[in-house]
């Protein structure tokens, strides 16, 4: 038992050095009961003040002025943005930084009873610059906290920035990470770091390999046309594998090497593949599937009943691609199963406003989970005015989808539904051909939404419909005979702004339906300057399945997800009118020949308080 | 004189008879020691009293070896508690029930394995902040459990889930003496 001499000023702690019983009792003692009290009393009102504090909504502190900002910025804002339409913006439960620009998730693992998160981060600016790993820790992917820079642009091998890789955990518990500098030359070199102490849960320091870098661009390949290493799996010969993508000729690919000890690394003469006509692949992903569990499998996995994804970010489109395919550890190859819709050319991990998405394999629970940045819409000046840029999505499952056998499925983490507040029923609501429903659900800002829809007599109506020469998302206002249909999300009672979200039923010249799963912003915000478009993409409908949606509305920015997640679209949205309170959600169906009921769960989400670590020492 | 006699006689007698003890003249409290003190300023003084003074060592702790007593006797039920879950799991129930117990099992393995010893060990270098954050996480856990196993009526689990949440709101507390202290 010892005083603490350096805190004299607290008489609580410095309580008499001997405390049994049998000690007679001093009268000192007395105001030390009176200090214990009072102290009690301090406390519970303390933490009476601190709990409504946290409770309170968000609502913009500032008075609604326009930001403070470099008047050359605030002249070329994409709209009169007001501080409380800025701080609107700002998401509730999506992971983002304080301030500043965000890009790529990087090296995502888990490790002694945290996940940890590392992105490209610019500490300077609200555009991207002066790169380096930002880092933020959960125990639940949902609750993050935000910890010290892991590694900043201080070497000449990464001089130009510290930008995206991966981590690998090894079997004997060590962790190491490959990422690419762009060096003092604008060389992009891969390097090598690993933590200074494994026993620290949170992972805070970070050592680069002293000899970096490890693998430098060989010959033949742009140097800088050579970036973001992937994780590495283990071979049949006991040695670990990484790729790194690149672009010959036009074609992306996906180079190979070998290590046994992640510092000497060995060019494979063949790549794992390559497209024509792709262009530069950035952040490779390559992971395998079971195709008969809805586990997820580590990165090393092969044999029966396992098919491997292979995903690039595609520079020229920036937009992510994926294909599924075998993989043959003994040729260290990999084919699609279908060579029409190979990487590049077919499905997309989502339709949005979405890229550089990147998988880990996550040991604690046995799931295969995405992580995938969102960057703004608006414009730069926008985002430096208002401070910051750039959200990661809510982490994603993947599983192979067994019913189509040709896709993956992506749900958000079931985590995020610990966020769930209250929640509001409406069972099969009937929307007639060419009108809206309103529905009364309070706040429509943090929302967490299941629904689903029924046509009512479509049977007899598919030969009425047009066929479309071309099938692809048109804007809500093309009305066919049945659809589109779906939610208007971030409306206003008038309707002056919107963003419906929809399947709509498309007939090909040759007479098959496809059904298409649409986001429309272009009425999404009267800002003129934002960039509002259309995405969207094919979703399969089996027979026995009704339209489904479900969609995480927080702020700006809206996840939706069909027919459980084979078709998902990230949209941004920056409404001038439809924010705050005015913000509604209404049922929508545009089809001038078929009414629609629609079944919905609607929950109001919780703040997820991202912040900094408690890291302050007594 | 036999008056006198008498009345030293007495004397004498009254002082050998033993004198009242302090704690008869004072009011009971007035011997409140450490333990007491910081008892009193969490939820649960009874809980509190009971878990410290049942460990030796608390005797000679301060608020700082009390608290790290506390947290100890969180990571003790919450072992004992997932020993439980793992005992009913290993009878085979029923899906039933056998479905929430492997939910609670999940929630407390990485609770046990990591949470309550790193939230130890930070008290240890006192680093308060990440000790109530593993702390509430804890209690949390063990909350969610408790919502999951509820819909059977009387969950043989149920005590320890409650004694954990009891025993993290007073450990949280005594922190907290700690964090107002600097």
């Amino acid at each position: 038992m010892q005083n603490s001499p350096s805190h004299t000023n607290a008489p609580y702690t410095l309580l008499p050095e001997d405390p049994s019983p049998a000690r007679p009792p001093a009268s000192s003692r007395r105001p030390v009961k009176v200090f214990a009290a009072t102290a009690a009393s301090v406390v519970f009102l303390t933490s009476l003040v601190m709990l409504i504090v946290n409770q309170s909504p968000e609502t913009p502190t500032e008075s609604d002025h326009p930001p403070r900002s470099d008047p050359s910025v605030r002249d070329r804002l994409s709209y009169n943005w007001t501080n409380a339409m800025f701080a609107w913006q700002r998401t509730a439960f999506h992971f983002q930084p304080e301030k500043n620009w965000m890009n790529d998730p990087d090296g995502p693992l888990y490790y002694m009873g945290w996940y940890h998160l590392f992105y490209q981060y610019n500490p300077d600016s609200a555009v991207w610059g002066n790169i380096t790993w930002g880092h933020a820790v959960s125990k639940d992917l949902i609750h993050w906290l935000y910890l010290p820079l892991a590694m900043v642009p201080d070497r000449w091998f990464d001089a130009g920035g510290v930008w995206t890789g991966s981590a690998t955990l090894l079997p004997d518990g060590r962790i190491v990470i490959l990422y690419t500098g762009d060096t003092d030359e604008s060389i992009q070199v891969q390097n090598l770091a690993y933590p200074a102490n494994l026993s620290d849960p949170l992972l805070i320091e970070w050592v680069k390999y002293p000899d970096n870098p490890v693998i430098v661009p060989p010959a033949g390949i742009n140097p800088e046309e050579f970036r973001d290493p992937t994780t590495a799996w283990m071979g049949p010969d006991g040695t670990w594998r990484i790729l790194v993508g690149s672009k010959v000729d036009g074609s992306g690919i996906a180079l190979i090497y070998q290590t046994s000890n992640f510092t000497a690394f060995e060019a494979q003469p063949g790549l794992l593949h390559a497209v024509n006509g792709t262009g530069m692949w950035e952040c490779v992903d390559f992971y395998p599937v079971s195709t008969n569990s809805s586990n997820g499998l580590e990165t090393s996995v092969v044999g029966p009943g396992v098919k491997h994804v292979l995903k690039a970010s595609l520079d020229d489109l920036k937009k992510d691609y994926y294909a599924i395919g075998t993989y043959d550890p003994v040729s260290d190859t990999w084919t699609p199963d279908d060579p029409e819709a190979d990487v590049g050319m077919g499905l997309q991990v989502d339709y949005g406003r979405y890229y550089a998405s990147k998988t880990f394999f996550d040991q604690n629970t046995g799931r295969r989970i995405l992580w995938g940045w969102i960057n703004e819409t608006d414009t730069d000046y926008d985002d430096l005015a208002k401070g910051w840029a750039s959200v990661q999505t809510i982490p994603r499952v993947v599983t192979f989808d067994n019913k189509t056998g040709s896709n993956i499925l992506e749900w958000p983490v079931e985590e995020v539904e610990s966020l769930r507040l209250n929640s509001t029923e409406f069972d099969d609501i009937l929307v007639e051909a060419g009108s809206a429903v309103l529905l009364d659900i309070g706040m429509a800002t943090q929302l967490d939404i299941s629904v689903e829809f029924e046509i009512e007599g479509s049977d007899a109506l598919e030969a009425l419909e047009e066929p479309e020469a071309i099938i692809e998302c048109a804007t809500a206002q093309n009305r066919t005979t049945l659809g589109p249909f779906g939610l208007l999300v971030l409306a206003d009672k008038s309707l002056s702004e919107l963003t419906p979200i929809y399947f709509h039923i498309a007939k090909s010249t040759n007479g098959s339906l496809t059904t298409l799963f649409c986001a429309d912003e272009t009425r999404s915000s009267k800002a003129l300057e934002v960039f509002k478009k259309v995405y969207g993409g094919p979703v399969a409908v089996l027979d026995d399945e009704k339209f489904t949606m479900r969609l995480l509305v927080d702020h700006s920015i809206i996840e939706s997800f069909a027919q459980g997640g084979r078709t998902v679209i990230t949209s941004r949205i920056y409404p001038t009118e439809a924010i705050y309170g005015a913000a509604k959600l209404f049922l929508f169906n545009n089809a001038t020949g078929v009414n629609v009921t629609a079944s919905l769960e609607i929950w109001q989400m919780n703040s997820a308080f991202i912040r900094p670590f408690p890291l302050e020492e007594m | 004189m036999k008056a006198l006699v008498c009345f030293l006689l007495l004397l004498l007698l009254l002082a050998t008879l033993p004198s009242p003890t302090r704690s008869f003249e004072f009011p009971a409290r007035e011997m409140a020691d450490l333990i007491d003190q910081t008892c009193r300023l969490t939820p649960f003084y009874d809980l509190c009293i009971s878990s410290l003074r049942s460990d030796p060592e608390s005797g000679a702790a301060d608020v700082r070896g009390l608290a790290r007593i506390m947290a100890g006797s969180v990571l003790a039920t919450a072992s004992r508690t997932l020993d439980r879950i793992q005992e009913l799991l290993g009878q085979a129930p029923d899906p039933e029930t056998e479905r929430p117990l492997a939910y609670c099992a999940e929630l407390y393995i990485p609770v046990v394995k990591y949470t309550l010893p790193q939230a130890i060990e930070a008290l240890g270098k006192g680093q308060l902040g990440f000790a109530v954050y593993g702390l509430s996480d804890a209690g949390k856990e063990a909350e969610e459990c408790e919502k999951n196993l509820s819909g059977q009526g009387g969950s043989p689990v149920t005590e320890g889930n409650e004694l954990v949440r009891n025993l993290v709101d007073v450990a949280v507390a005594i922190i907290e003496i700690l964090q107002r202290s600097f």
